[in-house]
């Protein structure tokens, strides 16, 4: 792969040139590729097979030789025709935002796109990818979309916008690049990394009003709900699984509900991420159990409740606390 | 970049590319390179195939130190032209052999175009050409195989790229071809050296022009304009001989340097005594290489009006350089003229000198005789010349050996000669009785292709005959075989040896073809392709370009025509864009697929476009969602679709698909 890749190029940082970026190729979640947002230039072995050229055209004058004249000609001419055809395979190219996924720092986001050809045209050897190291090659043949999941490393947690992506394509000959850089106008959310906090203390949990609510009839079968992650893998219902093939959980009534407030004051002593990392854990711990829990950081308050839709409330607060968006 | 494995499709390109650039090299190649190309290509089809591993570090030292180390030593120099080649195949090689990365498979890539060019520099010919531009093809679909995804299996498809670009490149490459200004040599360059000289020498014993007779190799082509000379008149001069050491003929070499007329020098005092008549053809020769600097003409040459050739005292016409690439000039001669109407005392003590060594004593005694039974010169020669033909002397292409007085033995023992026995001959017996004489060697005739409308003369066309020097007349061509073989001269080489059927006698394939009629024929017209071919793609010189050029743009300078061909060039290239861009390949659309689509179509009008990856059932609840009323139609054509594009289900239901369409229209334009 080329190596001026997004981030190592000092131009594209430039934020003079983000700006006329923005400008000409405002963010879309959809974005067909045409002469107005593609880009073009010769590869290194381009350069080299212009040298090529030129040592020949030398030898054709020195040797005064009608057929290597002939030869350099057609393989200036096959450079020339390298740009249209290198460009003819990323002009018509759609790129579409798909979906993406939430991540702890540290890891890699995943989002998804969708590659399209429009027209009845044919790409081969594109190249798409955030990051250099993470690159993905599509091909259109056959297809006529393909869907690709990217990732992007994650540093910091946060709405993570990945930023613009890269499109690129070196067929068919390798001597010109043709490259777009598309803002999909997608966003994730990176979650703090969960640091190891111990075990939720009991004193924060009994303090408060309600939380040793527990139902009739302990241990009894009480019904059915939807799997989360986290569930106990005993708990599914296998045979209802081989039915519906939907994983469902049996809900006891034995099962105690706590209620557990999770508070950003627990740890005084550390700074704000380092309280978030934790509280981060804490709720990844608690999620695992049936318990019920609240999450308290200075001017958030959630309620106890309990579920996946909760777990996930919970950790975009965490991830979004005092941050700019 | 770790990991990285070249595509195998492009390496199998490339591997095949190597073998066909290589290939023709190696008959000029030394064994012992031939055997590591050999080597390096099996070593890597062995890895390619899995069973062998990259060769290591110190294998890879010892090859490179191996060539480094080889070339000079098998070449006993550096420099020069194979030995360059030699290096460059071994690098070439020896790439492949590291080649693990995307990097080398490039330097893999143009090393192949490079090497592909420098047999250019050995080989012109149309096969030749064709060939090499196959090799360049190869070389390209491995270029196009290092750009495609490593799952790309499909090898044909990769070729058919590479086909279809160097198609486009065709007319792109005519026009830089044809408008590219070309520049005389910038610099000396090393030419190839290992090619015999051919054709004929500038020195003449007795059988060596028999010996180029058995040879069916082009010597050159003659193109006239208009009218022909008469086939017994087409005597090419190429070389004059006027030493003679007892033995053998040889040049005068300084008599030909010190007077040479070159381009735009003043004429020398020798340049007015040539008298042109009449009977002027013209007419345009392209020669093939012989790695001598002589050129062949009709007596008398005009003047040469390019700078690369000269008129030498002997009124032949040289080549600056030795021909070493097919040369292409213009000839004006006139058939009836008058040269060197008075010689110095100098000269005519050159032209009659016959070496008092004591050699060929009775040929000096039988001229003394004969001359003083003559009444004069013109007496003398007719006596000569029907001795030739009343005695019983044989023309034919196998002579027996002569020993040191090569005249007599030939003159009274054996008297079986080709022309130069018969040519050394006379010579020496007009030299004997004090008649200035000498030899010139060259071709006698050619062979008419009715197809190109030129003459072919080949190697064994090479003839011998003599000057003589008569007072008051000048220099006379003087032809003894005409004496004693007519045909010869009438009618060619085959005819005069018809009888002893020795013509080709060693190349088998060659007579073949020549006896043959159809053979013959066929023969003709490729070699008129390979006129047309030698004139307007080999000879395309600065010369013929300028002469092109003024006729269709006038008087223009160089920078007007980079200009020109810019223009040109962009323009074509814009054109083969739009082709390339517009080009819409046709898709195979199922029916059904076609019936869906316009179903799309429909709803896309009403503002509901089909997303980019949504499934058929997820498009229906959008639309249905938007439009309840469209609910049962676009529910009927959804599960139509589904069930016959997803499902197993047998065609005949097209027409459902059809009818669940019909109704969906009608509801969504009410």
């Amino acid at each position: 792969m080329s190596e001026s890749t997004i981030s190592g190029n000092k131009l594209f940082r430039s934020l003079r040139f983000q700006k006329w970026l923005n400008r000409r190729m405002p963010p879309a979640n959809s974005i067909e590729l045409h002469q107005g947002n593609i880009f073009i230039l010769p590869t290194r072995e381009g350069l080299y097979f212009t040298i090529l050229i030129t040592v020949m055209v030398i030898a054709g004058i020195n040797y005064q030789n009608s057929l290597i004249f002939m030869l350099a000609f057609t393989l200036l001419s096959v450079f020339m025709l390298g740009i249209l055809h290198t460009f003819r395979n990323l002009s018509g190219v759609m790129i579409q935002a798909s979906s993406s996924k939430p991540v702890f720092a540290g890891e890699d986001a995943e989002f998804n796109i969708i590659v399209a050809r429009g027209g009845a045209r044919t790409y081969e050897g594109l190249v798409v990818g955030w990051h250099p190291d993470l690159l993905q090659g599509v091909d259109l043949i056959t297809d006529e979309e393909v869907r690709v999941k990217l990732y992007v490393p994650t540093k910091q947690r946060g709405r993570m916008n990945p930023g613009r992506m890269l499109i690129e394509t070196n067929y068919p000959l390798g001597l010109f690049r043709a490259w777009s850089w598309v803002d999909l106008d997608m966003s994730t959310i990176v979650y703090p990394v969960p640091l190891y906090a111990g075990a939720i203390p009991e004193s924060v949990s009994s303090t408060h009003e309600g939380e040793m609510l527990s139902r009739e009839g302990v241990d009894d079968f009480h019904g059915l709900r939807d799997f989360q992650p986290g569930d106990p893998v005993r708990h599914i219902a296998w045979k209802s699984y081989a039915r519906t093939e939907e994983l469902q959980v049996k809900e006891y009534s034995a099962f105690v509900d706590r209620r557990v407030w999770l508070d950003w004051n627990h740890f005084s002593s550390m700074d704000r991420e380092n309280r978030l990392s934790r509280l981060c854990y804490w709720v990844l711990m608690v999620s695992k159990s049936s318990d019920a829990f609240g999450l308290r950081l200075p001017g958030v308050e959630i309620e106890p409740d309990q579920g996946h839709g909760h777990r996930e409330k919970c950790l975009k607060e965490l991830a979004l606390f005092e941050t700019a968006t | 970049m770790t990991g990285y494995q070249i595509p195998r499709n492009s390496l199998a390109w490339l591997l095949l590319a190597q073998a066909a650039v290589i290939l023709p090299h190696v008959v000029r190649l030394p064994v012992w390179v031939t055997a590591v190309c050999v080597a390096c290509i099996y070593w890597r089809v062995m890895v390619y195939n899995g069973r062998w591993r990259y060769p290591g570090r110190w294998t890879k030292v010892a090859f490179v130190l191996g060539g480094i180390i080889g070339v000079p030593v098998g070449y006993r120099t550096i420099l020069g032209l194979e030995p360059a080649v030699a290096m460059l195949i071994i690098a070439y090689v020896l790439k492949l052999l590291e080649m693990q990365h995307k990097r080398d498979a490039y330097v893999v890539v143009l090393l192949g175009y490079f090497v592909a060019m420098t047999q250019f520099l050995f080989f012109q010919t149309i096969p030749w050409s064709i060939y090499i531009f196959t090799a360049v093809l190869i070389t390209t679909a491995g270029l196009v195989g290092l750009n495609q995804t490593t799952t790309h299996a499909r090898p044909v498809m990769t070729f058919n790229t590479a086909g279809m670009i160097l198609l486009q490149s065709v007319p792109l490459m005519v026009v830089l071809f044809v408008l590219f200004p070309r520049l005389p040599p910038l610099w000396n360059v090393p030419m190839p050296s290992q090619i015999a000289k051919s054709g004929v020498s500038d020195t003449m014993s007795p059988g060596d022009v028999a010996q180029i007779a058995t040879s069916s190799d082009l010597a050159f082509k003659v193109k006239f304009d208009g009218q022909m000379p008469p086939f017994n008149q087409l005597y090419w001069r190429g070389l004059v001989l006027s030493n003679f050491d007892g033995r053998t003929w040889y040049q005068d070499e300084s008599a030909s340097f010190r007077s040479i007329w070159r381009y735009r020098m003043p004429e020398p005092g020798w340049v007015d005594n040539m008298e042109r008549q009449d009977n002027a053809f013209t007419y345009r020769i392209i020669q093939e290489p012989t790695q001598q600097n002589w050129l062949f003409s009709l007596m008398l040459p005009d003047l040469p009006q390019d700078r690369e050739l000269v008129m030498a005292r002997d009124f032949r016409l040289a080549h600056v350089e030795p021909v070493r690439t097919k040369v292409r000039y213009e000839v004006t001669s006139y058939l009836r003229y008058r040269v060197d109407t008075s010689l110095t005392a100098g000269q005519r003590r050159q032209f009659t000198s016959v070496v008092e060594n004591g050699n060929n004593p009775r040929s000096r005694q039988l001229a003394a005789e004969m001359f003083a039974q003559s009444s004069g010169v013109n007496d003398y020669i007719g006596r000569v010349l029907r001795m030739y033909s009343e005695r019983d002397f044989v023309y034919t292409l196998q002579p027996d050996v002569l020993g040191r007085h090569s005249i007599d033995e030939f003159l009274f023992f054996t008297r079986r000669g080709f022309c130069e026995h018969f040519a050394g001959s006379f010579a020496f017996m007009m030299r004997a009785a004090g008649i200035p004489a000498r030899v010139v060697v060259g071709y006698h005739g050619g062979e008419y292709n009715q197809f190109g409308d030129y003459i072919s003369v080949y190697q064994f066309d090479a003839h011998a005959w003599t000057e003589v020097w008569l007072e008051g007349e000048g220099w006379r061509r003087i032809d003894p075989t005409t004496a004693v073989a007519p045909d010869r001269i009438e009618r060619g080489l085959e005819a005069a040896v018809a009888d002893e059927a020795t013509f080709l006698e060693g190349d088998f394939i060659s007579a073949f073809a020549r006896q043959t009629l159809w053979l013959t024929e066929l023969r003709l017209q490729l070699s008129a392709i390979g006129y047309y071919w030698d004139t307007f793609v080999v000879g395309y010189t600065p010369q013929i370009q300028s002469d092109l050029i003024s006729k269709f743009f006038g008087d223009i300078d160089r920078k007007g025509l980079g200009m020109i061909m810019l223009a040109i060039f962009f323009s074509l290239l814009a054109v083969i864009g739009i082709i390339i861009l517009m080009k819409r390949p046709h898709r195979a659309l199922t029916p059904l697929d076609r019936e869906y689509l316009y179903y799309c179509e429909l709803l896309g009008r009403q503002g509901l476009a089909r997303h980019l990856g949504e499934g058929p059932i997820d498009y229906a609840e959008r639309v249905i969602a938007a439009r309840p009323e469209l609910a049962q139609p676009v529910r009927e054509v959804t599960r139509t679709y589904v069930d016959m594009a997803y499902g197993d289900l047998d065609a005949g239901r097209h027409k459902d698909l059809k009818r669940a369409i019909r109704g969906f229209r009608i509801k969504a334009l009410a």
